[in-house]
């Protein structure tokens, strides 16, 4: 089954357990970790929670970009404080983001130079033992051992496996090994025992950017980093081959050959009293980028069904077949403060790389897109391609793209398009 | 209301539009139509009268006689004086009011009274007529009167009803997700065609309360066959749609169909159920097409959420034996689809 990540701010978990003697070890810690909270402006109370920590002396705190993304999509709702391990609260400012990689830097005021944590300058090796670090609401610091598992596989955004309970809460606090060096970020958890990390280095390169030069604008640097991503993906799914593989042995698709598209399949064979015989393949990207509660991005889907009629007219069949196609929906999730409404267009295709041999195959062929209001340039695009050729037989393909521009998603379609046909 | 007649010389007549304009006779005035009407001006009976002295009222010994609880035995007369008939109560206990052509109610005791006047007293109204009475011109069979011949045949009603409930059949097999059960298809496509018989059955109910002639069979005939008429234009619609890329005029037309068929069904229901004029039919098949798309209309709106999130696109497909139109290519379908972004980036502008 697909894995679903379940990001670990706002539910104030109560189940962390610590260990009391990691606590001991890395008590001298606790004066560079804070507890970083969402405070709406209206009503006075915190809206979310998550942990973050100082990483130098002059006051540079860093956590996770879903921890403050409230605040940095309505900075005018919110103000976003610290909580540090004596009680003392104040305002930070929100001075960086690194949206792709679900970081966030913040600025507390310091009247002198203050403990922070160092960054490791070498990556784990696979087997060593890390502590996560957190600071869930009430509970104070706590320290939870684990075991680093090495990158996840199958992402396109580097992401550590952690083995280790990375409970709510702890979402935007270090992980460290032995030397008391930050070697990842909590970020995600997986159920049990599997947590996800950011690596340090992203955090490092990020707070390098920032000491060369602070973006002006969040917004702004939010816009040019989900740009950039999109570019950075599109251009390694064209680059890729192209697999063409048999459907039911009916129908060529396409099959991205990337380890971070994962594919799986379906079918109702099983099903004697199914008046259509159904084959589904299915492939996505595994990960979103997160931006606010409502509003994902980055995700990819395709799919593919093949269908067949058994002993059904023909015109019952393209009746139920057309129930199947109707009801197409967008890959991600977003909201009307985020997107326009999907404009859609159709019309019969049928692509000329077949055309006149035997595998070509005659479509009716809808394409929505919708656009980001605070991202110019970005859009949400959908295709639904249904097989109209054959009596008994059909095939749809489909795919979504999250947050891509025109260009992508107009050179991914056209290839799309033309890599489906008829065996 | 009961009537009784005991007039010599009296002539009744049921018809409305048949009486013609006698030739000027020299005794023209003393000869007068006395009609009992309903308080929609309708026909209840027509008295034809040769007297000079006419007495109406309660009692027996009356010329025209009412059994209006509230009209006195001897309520009024009219008498013929110098060519002129002249209204007199007499002394009622009700009164009497004259309401002439032009709508005005005056209380009476003596009044002259005028050709298309109209007495009340009690609760019952009578219209004076003389016999030179302008009427309306005489109504022409149109072309509809042969083919509703046609239509009520009750052989045509039967194949009528009979293809109805075929097409609901059909209908009911299309979107069985299951496998298909004969007597269960037959058993909804009966019920949708009695659903579908309540509209004509209801306007013949409707005619036959206003005292017109109810001819049902027509009306169960031309309703059927417009049923089907409107599954055919919804079928082409489709069609249409499935053959036709987006934004094309000729899907809007076809959209368009079934309202115009609707109204005709209204106009021919009207035609067929109630004597109105033109005007008023025409205004009638209006109001109930209004009624019914205007209502759809609003409702769906109503349900329009302030913002969806889900593409809403035409996803009629058919099978390939309905395909006329050529297929585009990849080309023309990317170019036609790369203005939908300027289009989503106007649409993200505007709030």
């Amino acid at each position: 089954m697909r894995t679903f990540f379940t990001l670990v701010f706002i539910l104030l978990s109560h189940t962390a357990f610590a260990t009391e003697q990691a606590e001991e070890i890395f008590a001298q810690l606790t004066p560079s970790l804070y507890q970083i909270k969402l405070i709406d402006k209206a009503s006075g109370e915190k809206s979310s929670i998550g942990s973050g920590f100082q990483i130098s002396a002059d006051g540079i705190i860093a956590t996770n970009y879903h921890v403050i993304s409230s605040y940095a999509r309505h900075p005018e709702k919110y103000h976003i404080e610290y909580l540090d391990h004596q009680g003392h609260t104040a305002q930070v400012t929100l001075v960086s983001v690194d949206v792709i990689n679900d970081l966030a830097l913040v600025k507390r005021k310091v009247d002198a130079d203050m403990p922070f944590f160092e960054l490791s300058e070498t990556k784990p090796i696979k087997g060593e033992k890390l502590f996560a670090l957190g600071n869930p609401h009430d509970l104070g610091m706590i320290v939870v051992p684990g075991t680093y598992n090495g990158l996840k596989k199958e992402s396109f955004n580097e992401r550590i496996h952690f083995t280790g309970s990375i409970n709510s809460g702890m979402s935007g606090g270090p992980v460290v090994n032995k030397l008391e060096k930050v070697v990842g970020i909590n970020v995600a958890t997986s159920g049990n025992q599997i947590g996800f990390l950011v690596p340090h280095d992203k955090l490092v390169s990020l707070f390098e950017r920032y000491n060369k030069q602070p973006p002006a604008d969040i917004k702004r640097q939010m816009a040019k980093q989900l740009m950039a991503s999109q570019d950075k993906l599109m251009k390694a799914l064209m680059s890729s081959t192209w697999q063409n593989k048999e459907l039911a042995g009916k129908a060529l698709i396409p099959i991205i050959d990337v380890p971070f598209i994962r594919c799986w399949g379906d079918s109702n064979t099983d099903k004697t009293d199914a008046l259509i015989k159904a084959a589904i393949a299915s492939c996505s990207l595994d990960e979103s980028t997160y931006l606010s509660s409502h509003f994902f991005t980055g995700s990819i889907e395709i799919q593919f069904r093949y269908m067949q009629a058994r002993n059904l007219s023909d015109n019952k069949f393209y009746h139920l077949y057309q129930q199947q196609i109707s009801r197409a929906s967008a890959g991600n999730r977003a909201s009307k403060d985020d997107v326009s409404e999907y404009q859609c267009h159709h019309d019969l295709v049928r692509p000329e790389s077949t055309a006149n041999t035997d595998k070509s195959i005659n479509n009716k062929s809808v394409f929505c897109t919708r656009a980001y209001k605070d991202f110019p340039g970005l859009f949400d695009v959908l295709y639904l391609g249904a097989s109209i050729d054959k009596n008994q037989q059909a095939l749809v393909s489909h795919f979504t793209l999250a947050g891509v521009n025109q260009e992508n998603a107009m050179t991914f379609t056209r290839k799309f398009m033309e890599a489906v046909s008829w065996k | 209301m009961e009537v009784t007649n005991e007039i010599l010389n009296s002539v009744e007549e049921n018809e409305q539009t048949t009486s013609s304009t006698p030739a000027n006779l020299p005794n023209e005035q003393s000869e007068i139509i006395i009609e009992e009407i309903t308080r929609n001006h309708k026909l209840v009976h027509r008295h034809r009268l040769t007297k000079s002295e006419i007495c109406i009222g309660r009692g027996y010994q009356n010329d025209i006689i009412l059994s209006d609880p509230h009209i006195c035995p001897q309520h009024i007369s009219l008498n013929l004086s110098q060519g002129e008939w002249q209204l007199n109560d007499n002394g009622s206990v009700n009164g009497t009011s004259l309401e002439n052509s032009e709508g005005k109610h005056q209380h009476i005791h003596q009044q002259k009274i005028n050709d298309g006047d109209v007495i009340v007293l009690g609760k019952s109204q009578l219209r004076v007529l003389f016999s030179d009475h302008q009427v309306a011109d005489t109504i022409a069979f149109s072309p509809f009167e042969s083919l509703i011949d046609i239509i009520r045949n009750p052989i045509a009603v039967l194949i009528s009803i009979v293809l109805f409930m075929l097409i609901a059949a059909n209908i009911s097999y299309l979107n069985q997700p299951t496998e298909t059960n004969i007597s269960q298809m037959f058993v909804s496509a009966f019920s949708i065609s009695l659903l579908f018989a309540l509209w004509p059955a209801g306007v013949a109910l409707v005619s036959h309360l206003t005292k017109h002639d109810p001819r049902i069979f027509a009306q169960f005939g031309i309703s059927f066959i417009f049923f089907i008429l409107l599954w055919l234009s919804e079928r082409l619609e489709k069609i249409i749609a499935f053959n036709s890329a987006s934004n094309s005029i000729l899907g809007l037309l076809f959209t368009l169909l079934p309202v115009a068929l609707a109204f005709s069904l209204f106009w021919l229901n009207s035609y067929i159920g109630f004597h109105v004029s033109a005007r008023r039919r025409v205004a009638i098949a209006v109001s109930i097409t209004t009624l019914l798309f205007g209502g759809s209309y609003l409702l769906q709106y109503s349900k329009k959420p302030e913002f969806n999130p889900h593409p809403q696109y035409n996803a009629a497909i058919m099978a390939p034996h309905f395909l006329i139109a050529p297929s585009n290519n990849v080309d023309t379908f990317l170019e036609q689809s790369n203005r939908l972004f300027e289009q989503a980036t106007q649409a993200a502008k505007k709030n």
